[in-house]
């Protein structure tokens, strides 16, 4: 319960960062250790160098523009959590860091490392890949973007390379106009400090907010924990758009989603309840962003 | 851990002050900050528990926020202040919450206390109001085995009341 030795390097800067980690061998970036912490103490991880990028300033902020929302990957759950300029514009994402484990995790764990570690359960994994991010990340070499549909690959592998350093993400808001558009985050899981059994996060905006019936223009649909990597569903989502949404509608998309995940059987939940959890939070999370996109709360 | 194979391993210093004394040692970059305060620093509230963030035995309070000490590393502390729940109130008097706790019997072996108390403290002060499900999502971090939890949302209510006006 001791990590193995190591050397500790404590950049000021992102450059500073990716510099270190083309020059030293087996280096490890450290962001907030709330997940990587627990690996080195198992000694699952062994790196000579461990790079701590937490305390970089200059990667934790929240910067919502007009057209877009960008946050550096050292913002800590807690800063989404309370942030106010994310839950006018992206509502979705404070309420899924509030379900982060309790308030000493989400003190020190940060969206980039959440997505560095790329669990399928984690909560802004599920939300930025509904909202269609893009992230930004860096090496000696220079810079690139990566849309975040092209970001998970396999388990807990992503589209970063090792000498590369996520520094943030970002969020176009053109197809989130605020007075039109309604999400919802829901999870299960049987405590705090595990992860989440399931979750899902979904985006509805409609025509217009005020019609007795609006249609639905755009919806998005995603899954934490759903399948070995973060799972967006296409096809319920676009079971849904075009239409005003309806009983009936809600139950062929929950059919469509029990079909689309590829739960693995865990110890208190097996694929079939997994699958039926996941029909259920869409039907669910879908009613709910459909009542907010019209101004209406449950 | 009778062997030092620890000799050759290069060190940093590191200043930090604990409960409002500055402290400097000598550290191996994987001393955890829990190790550090318990061996270094002598203060035996910080509890050792899981090791690996589960239980929220060794939660202090770094720069003003919670964290679990458990997963930090002690280097990482240079030029930071961290509070124990031996530097939350005056020695020799109870900490308004940790009077609540006695009253309400909300510990058994005592053993999570301090994380309990930890997190308790950061949470009333930015909820002094809170009503009984905002402290059980403030607590999620903490884990105890004896209580079955009621008596502690009990004392964390009682505190609440007792401090109002603080």
């Amino acid at each position: 319960m001791k990590p193995a030795a190591f050397e500790y390097h404590s950049p000021e800067t992102a450059e500073e960062a990716t510099e270190l980690l083309a020059d030293l061998p087996d280096a490890k970036l450290m962001a907030g250790n709330q997940s990587f912490g627990i690996i080195m103490s198992n000694r699952l991880a062994t790196p000579d160098h461990v790079i701590d990028i937490s305390d970089i300033e200059g990667l934790r902020y929240v910067d919502v523009g007009d057209d877009a929302v960008e946050i550096g990957a050292m913002t800590r759950h807690a800063d989404v959590e309370h942030s106010d300029d994310l839950a006018e514009v992206l509502p979705l994402m404070p309420e899924a860091a509030q379900h982060i484990a309790g308030p000493a995790v989400r003190n020190r764990g940060t969206v980039g490392g959440t997505l560095g570690e790329a669990d399928p359960a984690g909560n802004h994994s599920c939300t930025l890949l509904a909202l269609d991010a893009e992230l930004a990340v860096a090496s000696a070499d220079g810079e690139r973007t990566i849309p975040i549909d092209e970001y998970f690959l396999a388990y807990m592998l992503t589209a970063v390379e090792d000498d590369e350093l996520i520094t943030s993400v970002r969020v176009s808001r053109e197809a989130f106009p605020v007075e039109r558009t309604g999400m919802r985050f829901t999870v299960e899981k049987r405590a705090a400090q595990t992860w989440p059994t399931l979750g899902a996060s979904a985006v509805v905006r409609v025509d217009d907010p005020d019609a007795d019936e609006p249609v639905i223009e755009d919806a998005r649909l995603s899954f934490a924990n759903a399948a070995d990597v973060p799972l967006r569903t296409h096809d319920a989502e676009a079971e849904v758009t075009g239409e005003p949404l309806s009983e009936g509608l809600l139950e062929s998309v929950a059919d469509t989603v029990y079909d689309a995940v590829e739960p693995q059987d865990e110890m208190h939940a097996d694929e079939t309840y997994k699958r039926e959890l996941a029909a259920t939070f869409a039907r669910r999370s879908l009613a709910t962003a459909y009542d907010r996109a019209q101004g209406l709360d449950e | 851990m009778s062997t030092d194979t620890t000799t050759d391993r290069p060190t940093r210093e590191i200043s930090v002050t604990v409960n409002g004394e500055e402290v400097t040692a000598e550290v191996e970059p994987r001393l955890k900050l829990s190790d550090f305060l318990r061996n270094y620093v002598d203060l035996g509230s910080v509890r050792v528990g899981c090791e690996h963030g589960v239980c929220g035995a060794c939660t202090v309070s770094v720069d003003g926020d919670i964290a679990k000490s458990c997963l930090m590393y002690a280097v990482q502390l240079d030029g930071k202040e961290v509070t124990t729940v031996e530097g939350i109130s005056e020695a020799g008097s109870l900490h308004p919450i940790q009077e609540a706790f006695h009253e309400e019997h909300a510990l058994q072996c005592g053993f999570c206390t301090s994380g309990f108390i930890m997190s308790a403290r950061e949470f009333l002060a930015e909820n002094p109001d809170p009503t009984r499900a905002e402290i059980k999502a403030a607590l999620a971090d903490n884990i105890c085995r004896c209580t079955g939890y009621q008596n502690i949302f009990d004392a964390v209510e009682r505190a609440a009341d007792n401090m109002e006006g603080d």
